[in-house]
């Protein structure tokens, strides 16, 4: 689905992502874990080619990839953010527009989401009247309704409550079964436990740790992979300091 | 659909649907009417009449005060007799008294009043009554002139009156500086609120942090552009309904005083007859004329009908194309630099390093404006109104007056050959910056930014 080979980003001296490779397999989901101030955001933004690489390419589907691709791609990001002074319903029509929506399956698919996630009431709301968490509800839609084939979730429970947690967990495997495939970076080990099946673990911009999770924890038995993360990313720490 | 045009429908009809968008199309329209309108109303409208009684121990303005519209004055033998009058009667509401003296002329008169100021109008025309027939007295009396003779001393009237020589229009000089400094004022205030309105709204989208998922959707430039396009015709919207507000007022004014209207465009009418020779008038109202005039209180000031007569021999319709020009591309450069300036900071506060820079030209020439005025042909004025970044005020007020047509095709070509350079530069400033955080950006950073060739998207 997206190979990303030999990527390399400096922003001034700062190097973001140094000889960065990563395939990310059709159908799975694919957790992109590491401290923060790792490179993964930037990665997200190189894949969704809001920033170009210095060097390297990134495969869509076998071809490089381009304008239309990040079409197809949902992206939530970290720092979320909507127009506060904007109605709810107004608002997502016009994100799912900018996503090439029409107008009118925008509306359709909207209310469906509305309604399975028990937020119709919603609709006509200004978004500063909605708490954070609600926000975050909203946003998620917003980046699903365009049926996208890629999913990039960045630290998507982060600010939720553990009842809409649990409900977004489900979601994302919903949309997992539905045939998306999902790149879903966070800190929070036991929800990449749970729901990963691919991991690469990125530190001081490089790749140190990546597979298939089964294959990882075999590696290391009777670790669960919060050690395994901090054990990594000390290794990889004092090696960069040697 | 195209998604700038997506982009560009959410700024124009976010703001639109405002209340706070109507407020401001609603009010302003009304303020300014009421500018135009209240002094005109003030003068036409009757006043409360106002009893007066005249003691005169010198006789010499025995028979003399005129009662008006307003004002009645009556004749009484003692300031006693009058003082006991003006307490017993409520009608009554002054006295005006003339003592004698010895030797000389009358130099103090008084005017009592029980225990509320009389209007300024008895004050005024009080004053001027005894002023008038003193002096009637001093030309007739003492020094004997006939009739004839004092009808035309106390008649001149004389007025500068300025004229283009090639076309024989009235200058108007007065109503040019007028219109030509509200014009200016207007053209800077609309390009500073909307122009801020788009760093505001820049600011929104990066604060808010929405900007990361709407560039997966647009490029940086397409929604930067989208914002300015959008707000900038949410500002001609504005225009345009201020505009029609505005007719609609003068016309209502027009239809219900419609006397003044007349008057203003016979008197425009007949100075343009003299100015073409055909008639060598010189006009003088005589007394009575003056006197008739006043019974039928038409006393308004002159300068109305001057502004009212002004008005009508300019040319609005090359204004408004010129205005319009000038706000356009005068609000596209410095939107644009303010959209860069929005994007290089996470609040308000921080913006001001990089707007205060952007904004001194205009301000400068605002400052200038009324050295500018007194001389709208002068180098300063001829410069600011060419260089394209203060053009818009300079030119705006320069134009009342007339400016030769290769200065403002000049200045026009170059307005639109420099906003092309200000959006190149603004967008790749922005396009960087709009997803930068927490870096507390500098001068510095931006000339990084301009520098930098880096390919993104």
């Amino acid at each position: 689905m997206l190979t990303i080979e030999n990527i390399t980003k400096s922003f001034g001296t700062f190097r973001a992502l140094d000889g960065v490779n990563l395939h990310v397999r059709r159908g799975t989901v694919f957790g992109l874990l590491g401290p923060n101030g790792a490179g993964k955001t930037t990665l997200i933004r190189l894949i969704n080619q809001i920033i170009a690489p210095d060097s390297g390419t990134i495969l869509f589907d076998g071809h490089p990839i381009t304008p239309a691709d990040v079409m197809q791609i949902g992206y939530l990001p970290e720092e979320r953010g909507l127009y506060k002074k904007m109605r709810v319903g107004e608002q997502c029509i016009y994100l799912a527009r900018l996503k090439g929506l029409d107008k009118s399956t925008a509306e359709h698919r909207l209310h469906q989401w509305f309604d399975r996630l028990e937020i119709d009431s919603w609709w006509h709301r200004r978004v500063e009247e909605l708490s954070k968490g609600m926000q975050q509800k909203v946003q998620f839609v917003v980046t699903v309704l365009h049926n996208p084939s890629l999913l990039i979730f960045d630290e998507p429970f982060s600010g939720f409550d553990p009842v809409n947690a649990d409900l977004l967990k489900h979601e994302i495997l919903r949309l997992k079964e539905q045939g998306a495939t999902i790149i879903f970076s966070t800190h929070n080990m036991p929800s990449a436990e749970e729901l990963c099946d691919d991991i690469a673990l990125i530190n001081h911009a490089r790749v140190v740790l990546s597979g298939p999770l089964a294959d990882i924890k075999a590696h290391n038995p009777g670790q669960d992979l919060d050690r395994i993360f901090i054990d990594t990313v000390r290794g990889t720490s004092t090696g960069d300091n040697q | 659909m195209n998604k700038v045009l997506l982009v560009i429908q959410r700024e124009y009809f976010t703001r639109v649907k405002k209340t706070s968008f109507w407020i401001l199309t609603i009010v302003v329209p009304i303020l300014l009417a009421m500018v135009y309108a209240i002094p005109i109303i003030l003068a036409t409208r009757p006043l409360e009449h106002s009893h007066v009684l005249i003691v005169d121990d010198t006789g010499l303005f025995q028979g003399q005060f005129r009662s008006g519209r307003d004002i009645s004055y009556h004749e009484a033998g003692s300031i006693d007799y009058a003082r006991r009058q003006l307490q017993q009667y409520d009608s009554l509401d002054a006295i005006v008294y003339i003592p004698a003296r010895e030797t000389t002329l009358p130099r103090d008169a008084y005017l009592f009043y029980r225990s509320d100021m009389p209007a300024l109008n008895v004050q005024t025309d009080a004053q001027s009554q005894l002023q008038e027939i003193l002096r009637n007295r001093i030309l007739l009396d003492v020094h004997g002139l006939t009739p004839e003779d004092y009808t035309l001393l106390t008649s001149t009237h004389i007025k500068l009156r300025t004229q283009d020589i090639e076309t024989g229009r009235d200058g108007f000089l007065q109503v040019k500086i007028v219109v030509g400094i509200i014009l200016a004022m207007l053209v800077f205030i609309a390009v500073f609120m909307f122009g801020s309105q788009v760093m505001r709204g820049v600011m929104e989208e990066k604060t808010s942090r929405i900007v990361e998922v709407i560039v997966c959707s647009v490029k940086p430039f397409q929604l930067m552009m989208g914002k300015v396009v959008g707000i900038g015709l949410v500002g001609l919207t504005q225009f345009a309904l201020w505009v029609l507000l505005a007719g609609a007022l003068v016309m209502g004014v027009q239809l219900t005083h419609a006397d003044l209207f007349q008057q203003a465009t016979e008197r425009h009418s007949q100075t343009e007859i003299a100015s073409k020779g055909t008639e060598a008038t010189y006009q003088y109202q005589t007394e009575q004329e003056r006197a008739a005039q006043y019974q039928a209180g038409e006393g308004i000031d002159n300068s109305i009908q001057d502004l009212i007569e002004g008005l009508t021999g300019i040319n609005f319709a090359m204004i408004i194309f010129l205005f319009l020009f000038y706000f356009v591309f005068g609000y596209l450069l410095y939107a644009s630099l303010f959209a860069a300036a929005g994007s290089l900071v996470d609040n308000e506060t921080d913006s001001q390093q990089f707007t205060l820079p952007l904004t001194i030209p205009l301000i400068l020439t605002l400052l200038l404006l009324p050295s500018m005025v007194g001389q709208p042909s002068g180098n300063i004025s001829v410069w600011l109104s060419i260089i394209p970044f203060t053009s818009p005020v300079a030119m705006l007020m320069r134009i009342p007056f007339g400016v030769p047509v290769w200065q403002v095709v000049l200045s026009m070509l170059l307005l639109i050959a420099t906003f092309p350079l200000c959006i190149w530069a603004a967008a790749r400033v922005y396009r960087s910056a709009i997803l930068r955080y927490g870096q507390k950006a500098s001068w510095r950073d931006v000339w990084r930014l301009l520098k930098r060739d880096k390919k993104i998207r």
